[in-house]
């Protein structure tokens, strides 16, 4: 009796595991990976109803929604529907106004005047005027970081209650680009909440965007609700800027670190939005019919050598010979696993931004040329020192890049040796210059060239005249190509110190619900105009 | 009674002190450095240093400590530098989850070890024995994120009977609360029913061979009554133990589990602030875990009173 029990009991287990198999999602109709925007919102029949709530499961929590204070991609993904900007970006990363109708600049390129939309409300009904545009820019100004190297001594004043000026140090010609940047970007809130703010941030997340701040449940989600006073432009919506619809209630972004729980999220559908796909789930979810997947250029995997410190700034033939090791192809199919996923190519900025995109340096990249890197340490009298690699298996694809990279410099006769920590304690011993010899990293894009990391003297430790001119000089640049000229010099001399090096150009993926409509993705997720059907 | 339970909370004295002592410089003495976490990959060194000034990091470790101390004597446990709220609010906002996640689990692991434990006893040596005990060598071996992954694939995303991640709260309702908690309750359920089915086992061994069960048989007492009345209640108190311990783990344990499934319990914010280099919370958080662990203890050694008369702690 007690047998047959038992093997009922393993017939039931059994069955709901044969059962489990035969339900699972077995369409294999072809996937498309779109880049940029899906489908636009007018597009759909006007009987279709949609979810009241948008679903995105984003990698963690973001440390504070205050985007003066941080670097953090999550909250420019999250605060860019609470907050605008007197300037914003559009699709081709161009200026356009936002809380800003226009601007005029001074003959000499030191004033800005901004006369200011009207009737604009913030979220906790005030209405928007010059005094709030002068403490939130003024406070952007002297808290964040690039706003401090890169605008020192600019300040915002009151020109009249619907007009600001900006004063600048010196004329560049990337004033306006800098304002309108969406990385740390310039949030305008009242008056009275920056007053408050203390050097932890805003305390008050009051904007004057589609959607309003509604909750934080600590670890857990943030959840947004759309702003029924809001009063946005009515152009087409591009890149971060044009109208802002928020046909979707309540926006919910949920932190969810398990790369696999992100996955069973979106293949459920209990997320509409499934950011940062890892590279080994892409064929998985691509034969998935309810999902969509879609890339855009994340960033560069990039290897910065030191030049300040230790055996590899000693000689620049060392950081050369490592050059001439590398194998980009071999470094990035490892780091990303699927060609699509990633490009080569010698720039540092965005390949998307025509503006700046430039192959200059080519003839230093992926040279995979292990003859020439063992001439070179010959002749750098290489005796067999060690070198260090420093790395976190945080970031997979970094640490990935780093153990190929061992291996490319160990076959032409590096002694090498990986120190492999948690993510903090990388950022600690980074800024330790003699703990390392070369590390990689994932950097973001940054919008002009005087912002990339490998151009700062503080950041990787290079102290180079011609680099340090070069971005002074596309600063004040006359003209775009003028501008260009000098970034070429700049990225010339970046792989002729050997200082850096771009590995590749990486693919982020995200994952949608096959259905959504009017969600875009310039460098972060754009979800205002985003509904998902019912 | 009173006396023994004042003794043992005096003696938690000296041993909250130690571990006040031990947890503030391990996490002070380990690498990584919380102003660089907050600010992240770009951030300069000065702005670092300026952080790190901002937040007190830069004072000498033994005045942070005292300091801390002292506010931890009165009752604040400091505040956490990266959610930005006093450390005890974040304490409470996380105990629920995981509260009701470890009474679940236990519930789940208590419902199939004890009978598969008594069970197992009672036949020995037959195949329902070696089956039973080899389910549980399996339990025992599978790690709760394993089994976590596989109830989120099979029952979450195949089958879609149950929500794959996620928490809600028991204010939405009961069986809300409970749909989100299934999948992870069962996942470290499973894992505490092996061990207990173990325990069960042989504790209903050594007490099934005793001569007041032979006696119990040769009174003509129906076996059903032997084994629950007889023998289960004598054989509890090394299950109780066992109990108590698992549920210990369980509240203070459930780390991976918890991130797996995205519940904000205690495991996923000490995990988290270890991750940012929360020292506040992570201090916080070791501290209250290791007055529940001397808690439930407690609790336990003074449920064997209540289980077997022979331990009554007020007898002479």
């Amino acid at each position: 009796m007690t047998r047959k029990k038992f093997g009922w009991f393993a017939g039931v287990l059994a069955l709901a595991t044969v059962l489990s198999a035969c339900s699972s999602n077995s369409n294999n109709a072809n996937t498309t990976a779109p880049t940029g925007s899906s489908a636009a919102p007018t597009e759909t029949a006007q009987s279709q109803t949609y979810k009241d709530t948008l679903n995105i499961a984003v990698t963690a929590q973001p440390p504070t929604l205050d985007t003066a204070i941080t670097v953090s991609a999550i909250t420019f993904d999250i605060a860019g529907n609470i907050f605008e900007q007197l300037y914003t970006l559009n699709a081709n990363y161009e200026p356009v106004p936002q809380l800003a109708k226009s601007v005029e600049t001074s003959s000499d390129g030191l004033t800005y005047t901004f006369p200011l939309r009207e009737g604009v409300k913030f979220h906790n009904g005030k209405e928007l005027t010059a005094e709030d545009v002068v403490a939130s820019m003024n406070r952007w100004l002297t808290t964040n970081s690039r706003a401090k190297q890169l605008l020192p001594n600019a300040k915002f004043e009151e020109v009249d209650k619907y007009t600001v000026k900006l004063t600048v140090e010196k004329a560049t010609s990337d004033v306006l680009l800098l304002i309108s940047s969406h990385a740390q970007f310039p949030s305008i809130l009242p008056k009275e909440s920056i007053e408050s703010a203390t050097a932890d941030g805003i305390k008050d997340y009051i904007g004057t965007g589609p959607y309003k701040f509604k909750e934080w449940k600590q670890d857990q989600s943030i959840t947004l609700e759309k702003f029924d006073d809001y009063q946005g432009v009515t152009a087409e919506p591009s890149g971060y800027s044009g109208a802002k619809l928020a046909p979707t209630k309540t926006l919910t972004f949920q932190f969810v670190s398990d790369a696999s729980t992100r996955i069973a999220g979106i293949k459920t559908g209990k997320y509409d939005v499934a950011a940062s796909i890892p590279s080994e789930s892409y064929d998985e979810l691509a034969s998935n019919s309810s999902i969509q997947l879609q890339t855009y250029p994340g960033g560069a995997l990039t290897a910065f050598l030191n030049t300040s410190d230790g055996l590899l700034s000693t000689n620049d033939k060392y950081r050369q010979a490592i050059l001439a090791a590398l194998n980009d192809e071999e470094i990035s199919i490892a780091s990303y696993v699927k060609p699509e996923l990633y490009s080569l190519a010698p720039g540092f900025m965005n390949p998307n931004q025509t503006r700046w995109a430039t192959d200059v340096g080519k003839d230093f990249y992926n040279q995979a040329n292990q003859e020439k890197a063992k001439q070179l340490l010959q002749e750098a009298g290489y005796n067999g020192q060690e070198i260090t690699l420093l790395t976190t298996k945080d970031y997979a694809e970094m640490y990935t890049a780093t153990l190929v990279i061992q291996e490319q410099l160990t076959k032409v006769g590096f002694k090498v040796k990986v120190d492999n920590y948690d993510f903090p304690t990388f950022l600690e011993t980074k800024g330790d210059r003699s703990k390392w010899d070369l590390f990689v990293a994932s950097t973001g894009y940054q919008l002009t060239p005087p912002q990339i990391l490998a151009v700062n003297p503080d950041w990787a430790g290079l102290n180079n005249e011609t680099v340090k001119k070069g971005v002074v000089g596309i600063r004040e640049a006359a003209s775009p190509e003028e501008a260009k000229k000098q970034w070429e010099t700049v990225q010339q001399a970046l792989y002729e110190t050997g200082s850096a090096t771009v590995l590749s150009h990486y693919n982020s993926v995200i994952a949608t619900a096959k259905s959504i409509e009017g969600f875009q993705i310039q460098d972060s997720l754009i979800v205002w105009n985003a509904k998902v059907p019912e | 009674m009173l006396a023994y339970v004042v003794k043992r909370i005096l003696s938690l004295i000296p041993v909250l002190f130690v571990v006040t002592l031990v947890i503030f410089f391990i996490i002070h003495i380990t690498p990584g450095d919380p102003a660089a976490t907050i600010l992240g990959l770009e951030a300069s060194p000065q702005d670092i240093q300026q952080l790190s000034h901002e937040l007190g990091l830069d004072k000498p470790i033994q005045e942070q400590y005292v300091h801390w101390l002292s506010n931890v004597l009165q009752g604040d446990l400091g505040d956490s530098i990266f959610m930005k709220q006093p450390v005890l609010q974040a304490i409470q906002e996380h105990m629920g989850p995981t509260l009701s996640l470890a009474i679940l689990a236990q519930l789940f692991a208590l419902i199939l070890s004890i009978p598969f434990g008594v069970i197992a006893a009672y036949k020995r040596g037959t195949f329902t024995d070696v089956t039973l005990m080899g389910l549980s060598l399996v339990g025992t071996a599978i790690p709760s994120f394993l089994l976590g992954l596989f109830f989120m694939l099979v029952i979450g995303v195949r089958l879609e009977w149950l929500p794959v991640a996620g928490y809600e709260p028991l204010s939405a309702g009961l069986w809300t609360h409970l749909r989100y908690l299934i999948l992870p309750g069962l996942s470290l359920g499973i894992i505490q029913a092996a061990l207990i089915t173990r325990m069960t086992r042989s504790s209903m061994l050594e007490v099934l061979n005793l001569n007041f069960i032979k006696t119990a048989r040769a009174k003509g007492l129906k076996e059903k009554k032997v084994l629950l009345k007889h023998a289960f209640r004598n054989a509890f108190l090394p299950i109780l133990t066992i109990v108590g311990q698992t549920f210990g783990s369980l509240v203070t344990g459930a780390v991976v589990v918890e991130s797996i499934f995205t519940i904000p319990g205690l495991g996923q914010l000490i995990l988290n602030s270890i991750v940012r280099r929360d020292f506040a919370v992570i201090q916080g958080v070791v501290l209250v875990v290791t007055l529940i662990v001397i808690g439930i203890n407690l609790l336990i050694d003074l449920l064997y009173g209540a289980v077997d008369p022979r331990v009554r702690l007020d007898r002479k």
